[in-house]
């Protein structure tokens, strides 16, 4: 079982936390992305797996295996550096049959795997160049097949899209997504770019100042964010948040917008309850693509300071009472910066936070 | 980023178009330090030359520059081809040298191996183990001349531990002086070889050694495989740089031994020194000094043009 | 303030054209991109307006006015670096002086100058700080205030702000945008960033190997691009040029997993573009969904017809299921066709 589970974890750094307690599972077969801005904790969460690093506290476990005492020469993990760590002063051929060969397999053997991992990857015609002055993208495919090679249970990747230039980086992403489906190969994989945690992971898990914030599928964290900051780092640009108070007006709660406005009737119970238990600060969020534009005097009075259009995209950037917000339309809009706008978020897509602790009120 | 990398690409180009007359200016820039060098480096390579191929000594009574008038062809080189005591200098000088690099090399390599772990204590011993570096030759050569004597230290410490008296006379016995040169020239270079392979060694990009050790690589794997192919530029220059001075071993040899018992210990340095001072064959001692330069030239000219040709072959 | 005009202007390096008869004229106060890849001949139309460089042939003027002899000290041209160049020593005020003290103008005139450019850009408040305890954007404002402090005719930027994080980078692009608005002067910049350049610019030049292939407002340029090589540049995710094969009376692409009426398709199109946001998908099985990309507001599906890889950017978060078969859906008015040198072909009818 290629499975990793993380019980109880810390990491300190003389007085410095990495990790605040963290428990994780990774199942078989599936491509988890470790998504954060930098100083999170991710990669030292990534080492501690690879067992680069000790942890402090706590356990990691392959499966059923307790490895936390095994050190990394024999944990087996595949490991993709984000500079990929390309022996250069050895040829192409050479890297990718090195895991083989510090193992003691026999050389028609290894010949035949590097054969096969270099067709498979399209390494091929490069196998006896020096692995020196390759391009970004055949490193990378290097560095992937040197650890593919091994077999190991686990791969782990470390950021390796960062070096590659944008264009470029969007055909890595698919076709790093297809051969993760086709082999279902158990990955984890470090970024803190919301972007590609979004499009290639099965499940994301959300880490900021070392503490997990939240674990889901990518849809999920982008449609039900556990708290604030995870609202406002995933979706380029993030969701809008707009500070309100929760009343009640004809049996019905509402969140009140100050100069904004007055949102329609909240459709959740979890407005109600949350009014019930007394919680009236909140951040009203919605996602920038989920705003329409409505006739005056209804919606979200804001006004507009900015517009963008990139591409067919239009980005519209406002004013709401005290906050500012984004909204993002598939097409041009009768709008202007210095003018006023009204514009209402689908219903479904309203969220709450609680303003005292950053936590999403919940649906119930 | 791009368009910095677009920038130099276009610099280097238009480089191209001023670099002619860049180097002319240039040219003039540096012509006084170029005739200065000239003058330093050059006048007395004609001058040695133009000795060498005399018999013309200070006490021939004639200022160097009548020393033509003492022509005598090339009987210096003649004479050297068959000096006896001049081959088995050279030869001792290469059998120093085939004792000493080695075990400096192997010494400085492990040491420099042992200080890229951390341990408790680790600046002190580094402080402790450069101090034979910072000290000068010829004290050292004294404080090994004071060890190696038959009633010094070293014998006494071998008595301590056989238990009966050792009386050894060191530095008078052929083979033994021979060993106590050895010793002491490992004592002192040891800590250079040292500080060169521990540079060498931490330049060994970490996240290779980290990749080597997630596919499985043992330690001696990672140091066969990685440590040692990266290292080999830097190994030369530590290498390169203990064979030339170790092949002008002169000064703790010298208050050591002398060259002696005998000519037991007389390398090269030693023999034309004693041949300067003592001889006072000047033309003699100018023809060896021009065959030792132009010999290790060509052997230092080869290693390095070896090296570059690698160099350019990886990348 | 100036306008600022290259005509035919050509610039060699040894055997490497760099510049290959440009031709542009950026109007007073305008903010004017040049964009392009790596080594396309942008950062040596920014050297060649700055006076850095010579050009071999051709016409430089600023405001009509030929300045091909005039040295980079004459002709006030003002640059924002990428590494914005602060000095860490001086506070952001002496940063803003600098270039006056070295022009020995003196203390009355300096200060007053200094107030004014700080009011404008909105850093009076942080004059006396260090660039070190200045957030990213405070020291962008405080480097494009040192560059205006001299009163340039145009201040130019290479490619400021590719070095921060993405998140960032949107913001300081707006910022930036703002600021150009407000102080209303001429300003060319150079990205390799397409949605920077569409962001920011009132016009671009999109460059290729020394030559300008495209001038025009970033959406024209977008909509009506000049060549398949404009329109490969601009967009996220690429747009999807596919080789057409006339079949019957219909123009088949993707081995026929789109069919065009020959009729809306332009005489001598050996290539078609369609944009991922104007290709639907819809019941049927013309491709297979090689791999499906939430982005969350957006999903791409990359999909998968003969030999040709499309991407089809939707709206929300259909259900699309990977390795399924689909139907594509066109508007032929939405794509765009390219003759066998890459031009664009006008639609037919119009």
């Amino acid at each position: 079982m290629s499975s990793i589970h993380l019980k109880g974890l810390t990491k300190h750094f003389g007085s410095f936390q990495a990790i605040k307690q963290m428990d994780l599972d990774v199942h078989d077969g599936e491509f988890l992305a470790l998504l954060g801005p930098s100083g999170c904790g991710k990669s030292t969460t990534m080492n501690i797996i690879a067992g680069m690093e000790g942890a402090t506290t706590g356990r990691v476990l392959f499966g059923e295996r307790d490895v936390s005492d095994v050190p990394m020469t024999r944990r087996g993990v595949g490991f993709v550096f984000q500079n990929y760590a390309i022996f250069t002063h050895m040829s192409v051929r050479a890297n990718l049959a090195y895991g083989l060969k510090v193992r003691g397999v026999p050389k028609p053997e290894i010949d035949k795997r590097v054969a096969a991992i270099a067709d498979f990857l399209q390494l091929a015609p490069f196998l006896d160049r020096p692995s020196a002055k390759l391009s970004v993208n055949i490193l990378q495919r290097l560095a992937i097949g040197r650890s593919a090679i091994v077999q190991p249970a686990i791969f782990l990747l470390d950021e390796p899209l960062s070096n590659v230039d944008a264009a470029f980086r969007a055909v890595m992403r698919t076709e790093l997504k297809h051969l993760q489906r086709q082999f279902k190969q158990t990955m984890v994989y470090v970024t803190h770019d919301q972007l590609e945690a979004m499009t290639m992971a099965d499940r994301i898990a959300v880490m900021d100042h070392g503490v997990l914030q939240q674990v889901g599928t990518p849809l999920d964290v982008y449609n039900n964010p556990a708290n604030v900051f995870v609202a406002r780092f995933i979706g380029s640009p993030g969701m809008n948040l707009l500070p309100a108070s929760l009343r009640e007006t004809d049996g019905n709660i509402v969140a009140d917008l100050g100069a904004a406005g007055v949102s329609r009737p909240l459709p959740r119970g979890a407005a109600k309850a949350a009014y019930a238990q007394g919680i009236q600060d909140v951040w009203f969020g919605f996602r920038p693509e989920e705003l329409s534009l409505a006739a005056d005097s209804q919606g979200i009075a804001a006004s507009v300071t900015f517009i963008e259009r990139i591409g067919s995209r239009t980005v519209v950037h406002f004013d709401a009472g005290q906050a500012a917000g984004k909204a993002v339309f598939q097409n041009d809009v009768p709008l202007h910066a210095g003018g006023a706008a009204h514009m209402v978020p689908a219903d479904a897509a309203v969220r709450l936070f609680d303003r005292s602790t950053g936590r999403a009120i919940g649906e119930a | 980023m791009t368009s910095f990398a677009e920038t130099e690409a276009t610099l280097a180009i238009a480089a191209d178009d001023a670099d002619r007359a860049d180097r002319r200016l240039g040219l003039y820039l540096t012509l006084p330090a170029q005739i200065l060098v000239l003058f330093i480096a050059v006048f007395p390579l004609l001058m040695q030359l133009y000795i060498s191929l005399t018999s013309w000594s200070p006490l021939s009574g004639r200022g160097w520059w009548d020393a033509w008038t003492l022509w005598n062809n090339f009987a210096n080189y003649l004479n050297l081809a068959v000096d006896a005591r001049w081959w088995s200098a050279l030869l001792r000088t290469l059998l120093v040298m085939a004792i000493c690099v080695p075990a400096e090399f192997l010494l400085g390599l492990a040491l420099a191996i042992l200080f890229m772990d951390n341990f408790r204590g680790k600046r002190v011993f580094y402080s402790i183990l450069l101090m034979p570096m910072m000290v000068v030759p010829a004290v050292a050569g004294y404080m090994f001349f004071m060890l190696f004597q038959s009633g010094g230290p070293v014998n006494n410490i071998a008595s301590a531990i056989s238990g009966h008296n050792v009386a050894i006379a060191w530095l008078s016995n052929p083979s033994l002086a021979f060993i106590a040169v050895a010793v002491a020239d490992i004592w002192q270079w040891t800590p250079l070889m040292f500080l060169i392979l521990l540079a060498g060694l931490l330049g060994v990009p970490d996240d290779q050694l980290k990749a080597a050790t997630l596919l499985g690589a043992n330690w001696w794997q990672r140091f066969v495989t990685i440590m040692l192919p990266r290292m080999r530029a830097i190994i030369v220059i530590a290498l390169a740089i203990r064979l030339i001075e170790n092949f002008k071993i002169f000064d703790t040899l010298y208050i050591m031994t002398a060259g002696g018992p005998g000519t037991a210990t007389e390398t090269i340095s030693v023999f034309i020194y004693k041949l300067t001072t003592n001889d006072l064959s000047w033309g003699y001692v100018a023809a060896i000094a021009l065959v030792v330069l132009i010999s290790l030239s060509v052997a230092l000219g080869i290693a390095i043009a070896r090296q570059t040709k690698r160099r350019e072959a990886a990348s | 303030m100036a306008s600022i005009e290259f005509r035919s202007v050509t610039k060699r390096f040894g055997n490497t054209l760099a510049v290959d008869e440009a031709s542009f004229r950026v109007e007073d106060g305008e903010f004017f991109c040049f964009f392009g890849p790596p080594l396309s001949g942008k950062s040596t139309i920014l050297r060649l307006v700055l006076g850095l460089e010579r050009p071999d042939s051709g016409e430089i003027l600023f405001d009509g006015r030929p300045v091909n002899t005039v040295g980079p000290a004459e002709r006030n041209v003002a640059m924002v670096f990428q590494n914005l160049a602060l000095f860490p020593h001086l506070t952001a005020e002496n940063n803003v002086k600098f270039p006056l003290i070295e022009r020995k103008i003196d203390p009355a005139t300096i200060g007053k100058r200094v107030g004014e450019v700080a009011e404008k850009l909105h850093i009076t408040h942080i004059l006396h700080k260090f660039p070190a305890h200045l957030s990213g954007g405070e020291r962008q404002r405080v480097a494009i205030a040192r560059a205006l402090v001299r009163d340039p005719v145009a201040y130019l930027m290479d490619d400021p702000i590719s070095a921060l994080d993405a998140r960032l980078r949107e913001e300081t692009r707006v910022e930036l945008k703002r600021i150009q608005a407000d102080l209303g002067r001429t300003l060319i910049y150079v990205t390799h960033d397409q949605e920077e350049a569409m962001s920011v610019a009132d016009r671009m030049a999109i460059l290729e190997g020394g030559k300008i292939r495209q001038i025009a407002r970033p959406a024209d340029a977008y909509d009506r691009p000049a060549s398949d090589y404009v329109a490969r540049l601009l967009g996220a995710p690429m747009i999807n040029i596919l080789d057409a094969t006339a079949v019957g009376d219909a123009i088949e692409l993707a081995a026929g997993a789109i069919s065009l009426p020959s009729a809306a398709v332009p005489k001598g199109t050996t290539r078609v573009g369609v944009r991922p946001e104007n290709l639907g998908i819809v019941p049927g099985s013309d491709a297979t969904v090689f791999e499906v990309e939430p982005l969350g507001g957006f999903t791409v599906v990359t999909l998968q017809a003969g030999a040709e890889r499309m991407r089809a950017l939707l709206r929300g978060q259909p259900r699309v299921e990977p390795d399924s078969r689909v139907g594509l859906a066109v508007d032929p008015a939405a794509v765009h066709f390219f003759a066998a040198d890459g031009q664009s072909l006008a639609r037919p009818g119009t």
